[in-house]
């Protein structure tokens, strides 16, 4: 098919009329089965590239892609234009996934997306031995770059397979952040002859700038006076899941309009707030950096970042999304030397854990196959540390990931290597070497577009003439009393929610006095329980009492009942007695142990932390408590598995409600 | 040699193409054209009708497997990934052993294992025999094993109840190395993989499958296994056979072949044919697994069985049978040709492996009978199968 012809079809399929040079070159590529890597900046119309030559196959063009707002974005446009385009991914239920599945094996599909880690799942793997498979696309391929900003271990296994496809079989590779490096290792993995394609970088319409603050409440409150200045919707990024629902409440308070978006949500409210970004429901989303990728929104007006990114190319791939439509958008990063450092170095630093946690997972597995759960409960390990642990040892040849039945068990192959710890340490350099690069950006007094183009390996760039530094328009705080008052009002009336509501609503979400790293309440709770502090001070019984009067006010409660507590004191007694006398509402002693539990704290993830306290709370006197609402009592609210067990527990004693109260909530890790 | 794996894979997977079929395409890609297995894929088929003599039928079969590379890939990585290998015909870590046994017809391209591969250069021996094997001859078992595992020997167990699993079982209680050839795809033997995981790790035990590694236990496919059992074997000991069934056919067949196979000697009342193996040119040896020099001379008399009558008749008629299959006139140059394709061989010998009742003159008069049989300078004079000669260099490494 020559280019008129092409540029026919496309006009017929596509109502476009031309194909942009490099566009066709990949096309023309494709259609030949060669191996093509293509990195341009987004909205370049990179998925044309493999959406239009797929039309032209006789099977299915299979796209891997991490971001599942991307998958549902591309099927619904590609739908609109009449192509059958489908996607398998862990939002959609198991029943929905099988029949796209099938349809697949069937070849009614012409392109399918699906998530990398497909690539591990049997159901899948099956499938695709019996599928007509004409073209693999990997999307986001820096992904498979262990120097990438985002290495994730399922491309190891897409690399593999593209490796293992005989010579003249399609394979497209796209991505709009790629330093010449990852370049460079992308073209290595995937080999056989790739071509590559890069485009220039520069994002004319962004108007970057860094505004230096000396607290987190600045922050809060420049965007308050500030935000609603900007035209149009945009993101608001944070760096922890906590800070996405403070800076929401915060907006609230101050009547911006805004919702909150992190990776605890549902999945069906996530849904819900992407279909709502589209709309311009909201000023604006605070988000995890989870948000926003592979939404096809072409507005986004602007991209704040709360939270300095960890590497100069993490930045420009989280601000890529905004302004595709080339109008003026603006890229704003806050920078708070005084807090912003730590986070990113935490991060760096437990990028890789311990030696001897991979020593205690191998040791684990010499004695016999085990699952990732089980691999959990014999080590201690954080579910995250597992899975780091699994992909480095996988990808050192020292275990196989071994499917049983449904599942995947690890063994340790013979003959195995001894791990080598000496990777970690570069790719720990590496990325140190990459936060030094962001923290040269935030203090820039040059073009910093220039500065983001040069790094990504793009040397055509030139002065931008419109961030902070080339229009010499650089952003100071400034602000009276009334915001200082504002803040303090605020954080005096929010109280974290926690979400434990059980599916028969008889236990609700309850509500913490405040979190625990959050001011100087964990400092307090920590003094009395560990230091021989004696009982919660006063402040920390007001402040639950406020919480409770924001939260609980509508509600009748029949009975306090407290946590009972693990080792020995009455701190909580004691707490809960006090509430007890100023709510005048009856206490009960009545809840106890069976056996003695473990502090919760010394569980590293959820398996073993649910395991301490299955079946462990008893009641001694039930009539007491039928068809009451109680107010459940206690100190700290970590994982939420003690109050869950509770719940469960005395709504099989047929009470009426249980609504949970505590002094502070953990943000993770706090303890 | 990862991108040549697809081809070796997939070329496995052609459909009604038997072993010496596919073993002598290989050989023409390989050691005729000298071409790897992928360039031999992108060829057109106006070449292969050209250079490997295939017809349209073939070129119909390797159209569809190509048609299937893409599958068969993600196949390939999901076996990869989870810790197979894959070891072909031509690679320096194949059986000799076995590639020595079967030669071209019938050793398999392409080996599916788990574990030590190591294991597959060792000396072996195999001790086969019935799934309900009673005590004396798990207690031989047992013993052989015991034997073999101090003198470094690999034991070949086909993982069948009895004395498979006896001799399984022993060679790693005396802390021997095993090779457990599976009746089944490698894919579908996680219970095993469980059960054995810590002697795989060590490298005590290497699981090892030729068939496709999705393929479910079957009958079939456990007859078919055998031959890979006496193949891997260096010398086969047999505990316990009857007169019928996976082991005696697979004692026969090697003592056609000529291999030696040490039979345990029964005692009288013994239900079983180890003696017809015997007679039939089988090695006896004791329950300590020595030779004896005269079946009839180290036990006491009465211990000889006696076949009577009845069995006499039996056995005679199952050897009629068996000669029947394999001895009708119009099949006899057929026989030689293939026995002469992977070995040259005296008239003597010829006669000896083919159980014939032939004179050793007649012999040589009718091999200069049959087209492309070559005969060798030397005394006695030694034939071989013009053509095919080439092939054997393969695997000669």
């Amino acid at each position: 098919m020559d280019r008129i012809e092409a540029e026919k079809k496309l006009n017929e399929i596509f109502k476009i009329d031309h194909f942009y040079d490099t566009q066709w070159s990949v096309i023309e590529k494709i259609l030949k089965g060669e191996k093509v890597l293509l990195i341009e900046k987004t909205g370049f119309g990179k998925s044309l590239c493999f959406q239009f030559p797929a039309l032209l196959f006789e099977g299915t063009t299979i796209v891997f892609t991490p971001l599942i707002a991307l998958m549902r974005d591309q099927v619904n446009k590609l739908d609109s234009l009449g192509i059958i385009a489908k996607c398998i991914n862990s939002n959609q239920d198991n029943e929905t996934n099988s029949r796209i599945i099938q349809e697949a094996i069937k070849n009614q599909i012409k392109i399918l997306y699906i998530a990398p880690e497909r690539m591990e799942n049997i159901e899948w793997l099956n499938a695709a031995r019996q599928m007509n498979i004409s073209m693999i696309v990997v999307d986001e391929a820096h992904c498979i770059s262990t120097w990438g900003h985002d290495f994730r271990p399922a491309y190891k296994r897409i690399v593999n397979l593209v490796n293992l496809l005989h010579a003249n079989f399609p394979v497209l590779a796209t991505t709009a952040t790629a330093t010449k490096s990852v370049e460079e290792d992308i073209k290595q993995q995937i080999g056989k002859g790739i071509y590559s394609y890069r485009g220039n970088l520069i994002r004319d319409n962004f108007r970057l700038f860094v505004i230096k603050v000396n607290s987190e409440d600045e922050k809060l409150i420049w965007l308050g006076q500030n935000l609603n200045k900007i035209d149009g919707t945009g993101l608001v990024y944070t760096g922890t899941r906590t800070n996405t629902e403070i800076y929401a409440k915060w907006f609230d308070y101050i009547g911006i309009k805004s919702t909150f978006y992190n990776a605890d949500l549902e999945p069906a409210t996530r849904e819900e707030i992407e279909k709502g970004l589209l709309a311009n429901r909201w000023k604006c989303i605070v988000s995890t950096n989870a948000l926003g990728m592979g939404v096809d929104k072409p507005d986004i007006r602007f991209i704040v970042h709360t939270q300095t990114p960890i590497s100069p190319i993490h930045y420009y791939q989280e601000i890529g999304r905004a302004g595709r439509d080339g109008k003026n958008t603006f890229i704003i990063l806050f920078f708070n030397p005084n807090d912003d450092l730590s986070l990113p170095k935490a991060f760096i630093e437990g990028s890789k854990p311990s030696i001897s946690k991979y020593q205690k997972v191998i040791s684990a597995l010499k004695n016999e196959r085990l699952g990732e759960q089980k691999l959990m409960k014999a080590t201690n390990l954080k579910q995250n540390e597992v899975r780091t642990i699994k992909a480095d040892l996988i990808e050192q040849n020292i275990i196989n990931e071994v499917n049983e039945n449904k599942s995947k068990i690890y063994e340790i192959k013979f003959n195995a290597p001894e791990v080598n710890f000496q990777p970690f340490n570069e790719l720990k350099e590496h990325k140190t070497k990459d936060f030094e690069k962001m923290i040269e950006y935030i203090n820039l007094e040059s073009c910093r577009m220039d500065f983001l183009c040069n790094y990504l390996g793009d040397a055509s760039s030139n002065k931008c003439n419109k961030c902070d530094n080339d229009t010499n328009h650089i952003v100071t705080m400034n602000y009276d009393d009334s915001w200082k008052q504002k803040i303090d009002e605020f954080h005096g009336n929010y109280f974290p929610v926690l979400e434990v509501s059980s599916h028969n609503g008889k236990l609700i979400d309850g509500v913490a006095a405040s979190f625990y790293g959050v001011s100087n309440v964990g400092k307090m709770i920590h003094h009395s329980k560990y230091e021989n502090g004696g009982d919660f001070p006063d402040n920390l019984l007001k402040l639950a009492l406020r919480a409770f009067k924001k939260k609980f006010k509508d509600l009748k409660f029949d009975l306090i009942i407290y946590v009972p507590p693990t080792v020995s004191g009455n701190l909580v007694r004691n707490f809960a007695q006090k509430l007890s006398e100023i709510l005048k509402i009856p206490i009960s002693h009545n809840l106890h142990k069976s056996r003695e539990t473990k502090p919760q704290k010394i569980f590293q993830n959820a398996v073993l932390k649910k395991e301490n306290v299955q079946n462990v709370f008893s009641y001694s006197k039930t009539n007491e408590i039928m068809n009451k609402n109680i107010l459940l009592i206690d100190d700290i609210f970590d994982s939420g598995y003690t109050v869950k067990e509770i719940g469960k527990y005395l709504i099989a004693l047929d009470v009426a409600l249980i609504a949970p109260l505590v002094i502070a909530k953990t943000v993770g890790g706090d303890l | 040699m990862n991108e040549e794996l697809l081809y070796w894979f997939a070329l496995t997977q052609l459909k009604n193409w038997g072993i010496f079929k596919k073993n002598q395409l290989i050989v023409k890609i390989i050691t005729e054209q000298k071409i790897t297995l992928s360039q031999f894929f992108n060829l057109k088929s106006d070449n292969y009708i050209e250079n490997f003599n295939l017809d349209k039928s073939d070129i119909i079969d390797l159209d569809r497997v190509k048609k299937e590379l893409p599958n068969l890939s993600f196949l390939l990585e999901d076996l990869l990934a989870q810790g197979y290998e894959l070891i072909t015909i031509n690679s320096s870590k194949y059986s000799k052993t076995l590639k020595e046994n079967l030669k071209l017809k019938y050793s398999p391209p392409l080996l599916f294992i788990k574990g030590n591969s190591q294991l597959l250069q060792e000396d072996s021996i195999a001790i086969v025999g019935s799934r309900d094997a009673d005590e004396i001859s798990l207690k031989f078992t047992d013993k052989i094993a015991e034997i073999a595992s101090k003198e470094f020997k690999v034991i070949i167990s086909g993982f069948a109840k009895g004395v498979d699993k006896q001799a399984l079982d022993s060679a790693i209680k005396y802390n021997g190395h095993s090779i457990i050839v599976l009746p089944q795809g490698i894919m579908t033997f996680n219970s095993g993989f469980n059960k054995y995981y810590k002697e795989i790790q060590r490298g005590d035990v290497l699981v090892l499958s030729t068939f496709h590694p999705k393929a479910p236990w079957s009958v079939q496919l456990a007859m078919s296994r055998n031959p890979i059992i006496y193949g891997l074997a260096k010398g086969i000991y047999v505990a316990q056979s009857s007169d019928k069934g996976g082991t005696w056919s697979g004692v026969i067949d090697g003592i056609n072949k000529g291999r030696k196979i040490f039979v345990r000697l029964p005692y009288t009342n013994e239900k079983n044919a180890n003696n017809i193996l015997i007679q039939k040119g089988a090695i006896p040896v004791d329950q300590g697994g020595n030779l004896i020099e005269n079946k009839f001379n180290q036990l006491e008399f009465n211990d000889v069985p006696i076949i009577n009558d009845d069995n006499k008749k039996e056995i005679s008629t199952f050897d009629l049978s068996v000669n029947a299959q394999i001895e009708p006139k119009a099949s006899i140059d057929d026989r030689i040709r293939d026995l002469l394709s992977y070995s040259e061989l005296t008239s003597k010998e010829i006669i000896k492996t083919l159980n014939l009742d032939w004179k050793i003159q007649k012999m040589t008069s009718h091999l200069n009978k049959i087209p492309n049989i070559i005969k060798l300078t030397g005394k006695p004079s030694k034939f071989y199968l013009k053509g095919d000669k080439r092939i054997n260099n393969l695997f000669g490494e």
